[in-house]
């Protein structure tokens, strides 16, 4: 799902939902196409997804109702707007703090570990 | 900014549809995807061709299937609950069953109420579940070959219980439902899966194996209740019938000849003993049939459906509950009347005959026999807790005849030497 130099699959796993929520709560209204070259642009491609990473995650969002969408036709094609339901305004609150609260104990926990001590001691 | 054709954009969809993307939301979102994508790259001064290719490759190996595979995925997952209790469902009906089964094999008690339970579960509670998953996650149009394939399986294991537990009805529901899967669900669902597989070789083979394997199962039904070896038996008992009525006419005969006060026990008894038999046949069939006594005689052995039924006899000569019971018809009752007439028997031969004749007489019912696994078991259970109705009615018209011959042994007797005390030497 993820093409990521930088970070494990399994760690990335299960924040795909917390991106695009917090994606649309700031932008309101996006396509599936630029919410895909935001996230590569925000993370300067730190997290890369394959193309087409995102729709099964868009899908699973509408289907849980946190998201709703808005046709718009363009010449031959019809473009899909997603935005957030009131729900997925709540959801995209609690993913986001979720996560936060998440990296704060992470950050705390590793705080004191020094992957490599003897560096450290001979500077 | 450049701006696809008409024509570019319907190529584009239709390359969409072609590499397997079904569902309409996911064909729109990615065609605007790939268009978008195609036009900032012509922007940039790249051919059609090219920004086509380089934004197809962006997808990965698995390419815009990939894309539908995933969003199934996540859209049918099913949740934790629904998860465990399908799983405790399909593990709790597949032990139960196989217990079952092991307890059938080697008799023991509790094997039906197991396999009833298991099937139950089965039917009831795991197949149901799986359908509904199998419904949320395939399109609608395969809604009723999954509902199909259901009903098949439904069937097949109810007929599969009925058969095992001798209820009626078992060979038409078996057969239903496996009809239902080898001519109907089987080669749908394979013809659907090699339209869109990847190998097909060993979609090929793999849908040939399971064809196979279903004929196997009809094939080993057929030869399980080969009418070639149920008419072989009732043959039989047809000739030993034909002798019983012989064996009676010529002791009738006899009876005439010899005229003897003495004898006169001796030919109510064996009369009395052969048709208490006969009786008991009517009432065996009666049982099976599941009619009044009165209209047994005209039950034919060759059209009735449990003429191969195990139960019949068990249930009525030794009680429902196993337990040797004592109503009018029973093992212990028959094996009874067996050793009296034996014994009055014995009685019309020389002292110094009884002995011999105690072991060589017709009708005996005190040694041991074998029983299926090799072990020891005794008359009333060797007889009567495993057999066939038809080969049990074969059975006790072999014992009318050695009641006739036992009898005619004794009149040959009387007749050779009427007064003799001595036997012939």
């Amino acid at each position: 799902m993820y093409h990521c130099p930088m970070y494990s699959q399994e760690l990335l796993k299960g924040t795909l939902q917390t991106i695009v929520l917090s994606l649309l709560a700031e932008n309101e209204r996006m396509y599936g196409y630029e919410i895909t070259q935001h996230v590569k642009d925000k993370t300067a491609g730190e997290i890369q997804l394959t193309e087409g990473a995102l729709y099964p995650t868009l899908h699973k969002l509408e289907a849980d109702g946190f998201l709703t969408t808005e046709k718009v036709s363009i010449g031959k094609r019809v473009r899909k707007y997603y935005s957030l339901t009131e729900n997925g305004n709540k959801q995209a609150n609690d993913k986001v703090n979720e996560f936060r609260r998440f990296s704060e104990t992470m950050n705390e926990l590793l705080n004191s570990f020094n992957p490599n001590p003897e560096l450290q001691w001979q500077s | 900014m450049a701006e696809l054709t008409e024509l570019q954009v319907e190529l584009i969809a239709a390359y969409i549809k072609e590499n397997g993307v079904a569902q309409n939301e996911l064909q729109v979102d990615l065609l605007d995807h790939l268009c978008t994508s195609i036009e900032n790259r012509i922007s940039q001064g790249e051919s059609f061709e090219e920004a086509f290719q380089y934004t197809l490759s962006l997808f990965g190996p698995g390419g815009l299937k990939q894309v539908q595979n995933e969003t199934f995925e996540l859209l049918t997952e099913m949740n934790a609950i629904m998860k465990k209790v399908t799983f405790g469902f399909g593990l709790t009906s597949t032990f139960l069953l196989l217990a079952g089964t092991i307890f059938k094999l080697m008799h023991w008690p509790g094997a039906s109420i197991m396999m009833v339970l298991g099937s139950g579960l089965l039917v009831l509670g795991y197949l149901p579940m799986i359908l509904a998953h199998k419904l949320k996650e395939s399109p609608k149009d395969e809604a009723l070959l999954h509902i199909g394939g259901f009903v098949g399986l439904t069937m097949t294991s109810i007929g599969v219980l009925f058969k095992v537990m001798h209820w009626p009805g078992a060979s038409v529901t078996l057969l239903g439902g496996m009809a239902v899967l080898a001519f109907g669900y089987v080669p749908i669902y394979f013809f659907k899966r090699y339209k869109t597989s990847v190998n097909k070789p060993v979609t090929l083979s793999s849908s040939m194996v399971t064809m196979a394997c279903l004929i196997l199962i009809f094939a080993l039904m057929k030869t399980g209740n080969s009418i070639w070896y149920e008419d072989g038996v009732l043959r039989t008992d047809e000739l030993l019938v034909q002798a019983v009525e012989d064996a009676s006419a010529s002791n009738a005969a006899m009876y005439a000849q010899v005229n003897s006060d003495d004898l006169l026990t001796l030919r109510r008894e064996s009369d009395d003993l052969v048709k208490h038999i006969d009786s008991l046949k009517l009432e065996l069939l009666a049982w099976a049939a599941n009619v009044p006594r009165a209209e047994a005689a005209k039950i034919d052995l060759r059209t009735l459906e449990k003429m191969h039924d195990l139960a019949v006899g068990r249930e009525l000569m030794l009680g429902v509950d196993d337990e040797i019971n004592d109503g009018r018809f029973s093992g212990i009752e028959l094996k009874g009347m067996f050793e009296h007439y034996r014994n009055l028997v014995l009685h019309y031969y020389p002292t110094e005959l009884q002995d011999v004749m105690k072991n060589s007489l017709g009708l005996r019912t005190d040694r041991a026999f074998r029983n299926v696994e090799g072990g020891e078991q005794d008359w009333i259970h060797h007889q009567f807790e495993y057999t066939p109705l038809f080969t049990l009615i074969t059975n006790l018209t072999n014992w009318q005849l050695e009641i006739r011959q036992m009898e005619n042994q004794v009149l040959l007797s009387k007749i050779s030497r009427p007064e003799a005390s001595n036997p012939p030497s």
